[in-house]
């Protein structure tokens, strides 16, 4: 079993970007000051949802040091949203939730902003508040949005307050669910919670002439440029955004948020405009936290653990807007089936408006929650038959060129090999003390195949440079470019350097999401460096009067094989001044076929999984009887993500998404008030992991090479290591106290409530 | 009010006038212009802004200028000598111990007090050490390992 290597017999690859960061000196967009700057602050609504019947901003552009105040009326009215076009930069005749944004204030000092913008009058017609989202189903319910007929949208399903309907249906659940020895059900409650990154997000936007530069912290630099070319009704060439060092995201940073407010201001103030984030607003305003989620399942099981048909219903709280998150409905669905064989389904799943604040894509959206459920009720199902959790699962993964149970053949996949060696690496079996417990889950998470561009230059010395429109989030995904670039022209990552997040420098990419870096812009960065190698053995060809079938790239030369003094370095080739300049992009890969997407209500593309990534975790934890509080003492992660590409990048990704995961299980929960208002925006009550929390986690990878995927066979990495780890926590706990918590996180107050439930 | 002070900073004496609330953070920041240290939180929440001031490690968010007068003060921006990463700076970068690197000057500056006041850590100690810094990329794993690296190795701070 190969659990973490030892360190000499890893690649040590030192990130590009370290230096910098382990010294300060690298410059992150809070860390930027122009000169003649002023400072941005918002007036956020008053009510979490109101009819808007004035707005007077007189008062606060009358206070000395104000530069610009803006509202709805000093803007084009320009809907923006990923599937649905439902917002407005600044709230018009509504405010849907606390987040909503009624005016900006550019002035000298933050502290004169923060004052103007309080000056701002509004009148309000308050309206009911719905923040229980099940509730906004009912048959008569406030409407959150009024006209929401109006909104251009892809065709998903809406009706009123449902955002987005999908249903993934195959066989006949109802006549199979008959023939069950067993069938189960339950429901599974949980709250929202936070990408949280450590750095507050700011942004800082400077005019020349009738172009805009706004440096911003984003995950997505040319989908932000969009944002703002959309909102402020300008051409993407006359927007470049760039991105300074960012300091993590997570998914929160996703999308086109508040660029577009600054770039306004600064049009406005005739000066540059900063806008940084508070922690609190940082947890308040962006359309981007993980989804509350209710997840109702019934299983039909025989004896020997063959499910025979699968039921499901859920509700997703999508917030006041849409955001990137339209698809969750249906991406919901698919982790409510899992990476198991059955013949018969039966899903609907409802992503619902409420007053809450909007939901969009946190690591991995929508699987954590609904895998929780499903790996908690798989262990019930286990149960009800009387075999080992481990045994049903053993029996009921997809088996190496099976169907899935969307009828999508699954060729290269590992998922039962995860499971062993998670088993295997925890010590499945083992005798516990009474107050301890293992538990295990598995997920699976689709790769996203996109477009996406890079180009590769030599310069005159022969060192290299990558020209990328990837984003660096933190993952080290850019950062292991040039060992791909390397590996194609001889050369070595260390001689190569990366211009990367500046949207007039490199082509369009989808930025650091879907975990889809490496997979699609290593791609394109191995395709550029391949013209760059032909350019090379074209030139070669002529200077060593050697035919191309007899040259070699390696170690910095080009030469004749087997005449090692018939060479010519790259530097000598790239001295020259013929331009050696490769751009690439590559064929995108597309998932096979599912059985089933043509009679699904509300289809997105999603019921087959291109290169699905597939995980088992499990959790060792210690629960105490008299608290609640759950204590996780070692984790085991085994992943299948295809062929590795670099080592520590992937296991920093599996640590990291571990934790956060145990965070999701035990504490990171997100509390609205009656009307939609978060009661725990700050890190004192939202409690994200520390060190000391923390478990020893073994990692496994199972590297299947993967056709059809990423580079060198490989998939995504990034999102997984979340997903199936609150499922192992909550089955570990589940043995111990004897009754699965059905609500998440699965806080300490929860653990001893449930385990008083069952009179223990 | 402003109050004329001295800060200390990575051996380097600096004469500022501070506004009383001023914290030291900012200070640091904005008037001398040494923009590694962070603001994740503003409230001794995450760790982002620590700094070590007469040896403590102090969340600089927290604690105003006018109390740092006269102090020596390190940030990250001292932890090297000149070009040359400290042996936890480079060993961070090896061990896997940054990613975003938005809380790494801050976890630096725990890391290295907590070696100096405890130069043979357990792993159990170390966690407990760097616990008021928190870290949503790296979950602490390669942090761990660099700084018990370093204090097997023996490297001075």
């Amino acid at each position: 079993m190969a659990a973490v290597e030892s360190k000499q017999a890893q690649q040590v690859f030192i990130r590009p970007d370290g230096k910098e960061k382990v010294t300060g000196v690298g410059r992150y967009t809070a860390d930027l000051n122009l000169t003649g700057q002023v400072h941005a602050k918002f007036r956020y609504a008053d009510h979490t949802h109101a009819r808007i019947t004035r707005i007077d901003a007189s008062k606060a552009r009358a206070l000395a040091g104000v530069f610009a105040v803006l509202t709805h009326a000093d803007v084009p009215e320009v809907r923006y949203g990923g599937m649905v076009q439902d917002r407005l930069m600044f709230a018009k005749d509504a405010v849907r939730f606390e987040g909503d944004i009624i005016a900006g204030v550019a002035a000298l000092t933050p502290e004169i902003a923060a004052q103007a913008a309080a000056l701002v009058e509004v009148d309000y017609e308050p309206l009911p508040a719905i923040t229980d989202y099940e509730s906004a189903m009912a048959p008569g319910a406030q409407l959150i949005h009024s006209d929401w007929e109006s909104y251009g949208a892809e065709d998903m399903g809406r009706d009123g307050n449902v955002l987005g309907h999908s249903t993934v249906i195959r066989g006949d659940a109802d006549a199979a669910m008959a023939t069950a020895d067993a069938v189960v059900s339950g429901r599974y409650v949980a709250d929202a919670s936070q990408g949280a990154p450590i750095e507050p997000r700011a942004i800082i936007a400077q005019w020349q002439g009738d172009k805009v530069t706004v440096w911003t912290s984003t995950q997505v630099p040319f989908a932000a440029r969009t944002g703002v070319a959309t909102v402020l009704e300008l051409p993407e060439s006359h927007v470049r955004v760039v991105v300074p060092l960012l300091g993590g995201g997570f998914g929160s940073k996703c999308d086109f948020h508040f660029e577009g407010h600054v770039a306004a201001l600064a049009r406005a103030a005739r000066r540059p405009v900063k806008l940084v984030f508070s922690r609190h607003e940082e947890f308040i305003a962006p359309d981007h936290r993980r989804e509350g989620m209710a997840v109702e399942l019934e299983t039909g099981v025989r004896k020997d653990g063959t499910i025979v048909a699968r039921r499901a219903r859920l509700v997703i709280d999508g917030g006041a807007y849409c955001g990137e998150g339209g698809f969750f409905a249906q991406m919901a669905a698919m982790h409510a089936i899992g990476p198991y064989q059955m013949e018969n389904v039966s899903i609907d799943s409802y992503l619902v408006y409420s007053n809450n604040q909007p939901s969009s894509s946190i690591r991995a959206p929508t699987a954590p929650q609904a895998c929780w459920a499903v790996e908690q009720h798989m262990d019930e199902v286990a149960a009800a038959i009387g075999m080992d959790p481990v045994e049903l699962r053993r029996r009921t993964l997809i088996e190496r060129g099976k169907a899935s149970a969307t009828g999508q053949i699954m060729d290269e996949i590992g998922i039962r090999e995860t499971l062993e060696a998670a088993a295997e690496m925890i010590g499945y079996g083992q005798d516990l003390p009474d107050d301890e417990a293992i538990g295990v889950a598995c997920g699976w998470w689709p790769s996203f195949g996109v477009n996406s561009g890079a180009y590769v230059k030599l310069n005159g010395d022969g060192s290299g440079t990558i020209i990328t429109g990837a984003m660096e989030s933190g993952t080290g995904a850019v950062m292991g470019l040039p060992i791909l670039a390397a590996e194609v022209l001889g050369m070595k990552p260390e001689d190569f350097s990366i211009l990367y997040q500046d949207t007039d420098a490199g082509p369009w990419d989808m930025g650091s999401s879907g975990s889809q870096t490496t997979f699609n812009n290593g791609r394109a960065v191995i395709c550029a460096a391949t013209e760059v190698r032909e350019q090379l053995l074209d030139m070669a060809e002529k200077e060593l009067e050697a035919s191309r079938g007899d040259l070699e790239i390696a170690d910095g030369v080009v030469r004749v094989i087997g005449s090692p003094d018939k060479s010519i370095s790259i530097a000598d080739l790239a001295g020259s001044g013929t331009p050696l300049l490769g751009k690439g992009s590559g064929d995108v890969p597309e998932a096979g076929p599912s059985d089933i997407a043509s009679h699904c209500i509300g289809d997105l593309g999603l019921t087959a999984f291109l290169a699905p990534q597939l995980i088992t975790h499990a959790a060792h934890v210690k629960v105490d009887r008299d608290t609640g509080v759950v204590r996780v003492l070692r984790f085991a992660a085994a992943h299948d993500s295809g062929k590795i590409v670099n080592r520590i990048g992937a296991d920093g990704q599996v640590y990291g998404g571990v934790m956060m995961g145990i965070g999701q299980a035990l504490t990171e929960g997100t509390t609205f008030d009656s009307e939609g208002r978060q009661i725990n925006p700050h890190l004192l009550d939202y409690k994200l992991m520390t060190a000391s929390d923390g478990p020893e986690i073994m990692i496994h990878w199972e590297e299947v090479v993967t056709p059809n995927a990423g580079p060198k066979g490989s998939k995504g990495v990034g999102e997984p290591p979340s997903v199936p780890t609150s499922g192992a926590v909550g089955n570990a706990i589940a043995a111990v106290i004897g009754r699965h918590v059905n609500q998440l996180p699965m806080t300490a107050e929860r653990v001893w409530a449930t385990s008083q439930e069952n009179g223990q | 009010m402003k109050h004329p002070i001295t800060l200390n900073v990575n051996g380097t004496p600096y004469s500022v006038d501070v506004a009383t609330a001023q914290s030291l953070l900012y200070a640091v920041r904005d008037q001398l212009g040494l923009t590694g240290s962070k603001e994740g939180c503003d409230d001794s929440e995450c760790g982002a802004c620590m700094m070590l001031v007469d040896g403590r490690p102090t969340n600089s968010c927290s604690y105003l200028a006018v109390q740092a007068d006269g102090a020596e003060i390190t940030t990250v921006e001292g932890l090297g000598e000149g070009d040359e990463l400290s042996p936890l700076q480079q060993v961070f970068l090896e061990e896997g111990g940054v990613q975003c690197g938005f809380c790494t000057p801050g976890m630096l500056i725990a890391a290295t007090a907590l070696l100096q006041a405890n130069p043979s850590p357990t792993a159990e100690e170390i966690r407990i050490g760097v616990s008021g810094n928190l870290c949503r990329c790296t979950g602490y794993d390669g942090i761990v390992r660099a700084v018990l690296r370093v204090s097997r190795e023996g490297a001075s701070v």
